[in-house]
């Protein structure tokens, strides 16, 4: 049996914040998968319109929380970042939508989809690189 | 180099009654695979469909689950398709000795990600060809 996921001592229920963390991490790879012209396909959309969808409904609620009570640190465990994040991770939801329904993204578009990633991606930790996941490459 | 191929007409189902956790499996597993996942809310249910329709080719299960739980099933799946891979979840390390004694394939430690699941896809999965062949066989 192989083992994956928390260390013993780190082991707990999933809350809110970790399945945004996640799903914002999944979006990352959706994304970067799209801009390496990796293959669609129709699974892989739906997939990609209601992640994005989930993760953008987060994002505005958790940018509401820091504009009501000012900060996360009391309510949200391990969540503290600027409301700026969250508008980036919004602006990256409403990208991957776009080319989920196959709006071509020109190519200055495309520019602003990879800085935007790569602003997220330096403010959380997230060490997977999509090479390491060949089976992305087919549909 | 060896190309990865994913397995031909793949079935996976998913089974937790946490929609939040369930759906955010089957989020990245339907991306990871291209393909319809199947989603049950009981052990029951599954259980039933898997007779009436034939067993998935991977089962992830919480290991908490109504009628029948997680333990359970991995010991009547295995004795019924002993090819089916079965990873069971959980937040309590009590239960990775349980999944282990009852034959589980893998055991996923709650909190997991993404990481953790394309890992599963990776291991269970994906084919290895071994001419190299870097055609689809999906």
């Amino acid at each position: 049996m192989i083992r994956l996921g928390s260390k013993p001592e780190n082991m707990r229920e999933m809350e809110l914040d970790d399945i945004f963390i996640s799903r914002l991490q999944l979006l990352i790879i959706m994304t970067k998968s799209y801009l390496n012209k990796y293959p669609l396909g129709s699974y892989r959309e739906r997939s990609i319109l209601e992640n994005a969808e989930l993760v953008k409904v987060d994002a505005v609620g958790l940018a509401e929380d820091i504009a009501f009570f000012g900060s996360h640190e009391d309510f949200h465990n391990g969540l503290n970042f600027e409301p700026v994040f969250y508008q980036r991770v919004k602006l990256l939801a409403v990208m991957a939508e776009a080319f989920a329904k196959g709006h071509s993204l020109e190519e200055h578009k495309q520019e602003a989809l990879e800085k935007n990633l790569n602003t997220i991606c330096e403010t959380i930790t997230f060490s997977k690189t999509i090479s390491d996941m060949q089976f992305l490459k087919v549909a | 180099m060896r190309e990865a191929t994913i397995i031909a007409n793949v079935k996976i189902a998913v089974i937790d009654e946490d929609v939040i956790v369930r759906d955010f499996i089957v989020s990245t597993l339907m991306y990871s695979v291209n393909r319809e996942v199947l989603t049950f809310d009981n052990g029951f249910d599954a259980w039933v469909s898997f007779e009436e329709k034939g067993f998935p080719d991977m089962i992830i299960a919480d290991v908490n689950l109504q009628e029948i739980d997680g333990l359970v099933l991995v010991s009547k799946i295995k004795e019924a398709s002993p090819e089916t891979v079965m990873v069971l979840f959980s937040d309590s390390p009590e239960n990775e000795i349980r999944a282990r004694e009852q034959g589980a394939d893998a055991f996923l430690a709650k909190p997991f990600g993404v990481n953790e699941l394309f890992n599963l896809v990776q291991t269970f999965v994906v084919e290895q060809d071994p001419a190299g062949d870097s055609s689809t066989h999906v």
